[in-house]
């Protein structure tokens, strides 16, 4: 899977796209974790995300987790279907906030 | 820190008799083989998603009840294509006696639990939980009670404890009937959280209804 971000302002927008799973786990946990400590709000673009596991949830919970603490801000934005079901099912979409749009997400996370 | 398999087991021990919890003997054998699936998801052996639950990894873990459960998920060539949650579940609660006798051994080796007159005691008369891991020295059920009964968000080792409770039906251990009943769309909310734990509650779900329909109709 790839990751790449972006600063728009005080904003970290990450982009992910492929699958997160239990291989991509741990880099991209690494990854999204880091930006954290510098810049806790967060919008990620999942529109080029395909896939996502038990283990890739796990992946944003600790996010999220982390983001709460620093008092920062997180929003998803462009879902697949697949994707968003799984938020659903698991009741992800409860804790973490999905927009329909950067715009929405942007809006949300300042 | 315990296991998921460790955990369960000290949960569904009853304090006061030294003797498992009166439930359904399938209902044991399935919360004890949804607490080693977790513990083999935390270890990155499998992997689910909606549809199935995929060994990724045949790496041993070092624990031998975990090993055992991981070579139940790698026994036909075609298990390598994955297999719906809830058959993964049943594969490895044939196994449940055998885990949990292995983990009341390991709790009386380190020192929780005691072993008297063939019943398994506490070690101290208040019942302490062991810490969640070394960043917060809290009792676990602190630690739950935090995440139940406020909006902070769980760290997944939190959420599959959270279930194991809920599945077993023992959160009165941690809340009181008070905050049980506000805590209700909290703890619906959590519990979903997992998928191998959905998987958990509905096969529990299901064997407490055929169990209450074979009771009444006895």
């Amino acid at each position: 899977m790839d990751i790449v971000h972006e600063k728009d302002g005080d904003v970290v927008i990450f982009r992910l796209s492929g699958r997160l799973d239990s291989n991509a786990a741990a880099s991209a946990e690494a990854d999204l974790g880091a930006a954290v400590a510098g810049a806790p709000s967060l919008a990620i673009d999942l529109s080029g995300l395909d896939y996502i596991s038990s283990a890739g949830l796990r992946v944003m919970l600790v996010l999220a987790r982390k983001v709460q603490q620093a008092s920062g801000k997180l929003a998803l934005f462009g879902l697949q279907p697949a994707v968003r079901q799984v938020f659903t099912v698991s009741g992800f979409d409860t804790i973490i906030s999905i927009q329909p749009d950067a715009a929405a997400a942007l809006a949300h996370v300042r | 820190m315990l296991s998921f398999v460790e955990e369960t087991t000290l949960l569904l021990l009853d304090d006061d008799s030294g003797e498992f919890v009166d439930m359904p003997v399938s209902g044991f054998g399935t919360v004890i083989a949804g607490a080693a699936l977790m513990d083999l998801a935390m270890h990155n052996r499998v992997d689910t998603d909606l549809e199935k639950l995929t060994v990724v990894s045949k790496e041993p873990t070092g624990d031998a009840i975990l090993d055992d459960a991981l070579a139940q998920l790698s026994q036909k060539p075609e298990d390598a294509e994955g297999m719906r949650i809830l058959e993964a579940i049943d594969r490895v609660a044939l196994k449940s006696q055998d885990y949990s006798a292995e983990a009341l051994k390991r709790l009386v080796d380190c020192g929780i639990l005691r072993q008297d007159s063939g019943r398994f005691l506490w070690m101290f008369r208040t019942r302490r939980y062991p810490v969640i891991d070394n960043r917060e020295e809290q009792e676990v059920k602190a630690r739950l009670r935090q995440i139940l009964l406020t909006d902070e968000i769980p760290d997944p080792r939190d959420v599959v404890l959270i279930c194991l409770v809920a599945a077993c039906e023992l959160m009165e251990l941690i809340l009181t009937p008070e905050e049980l009943a506000a805590a209700e769309p909290r703890i619906e909310q959590l519990r979903k959280m997992d998928l191998i734990g959905q998987a958990v509650a509905k096969a529990v779900r299901e064997i407490e209804f055929i169990f209450r329909y074979a009771t009444s109709a006895a």
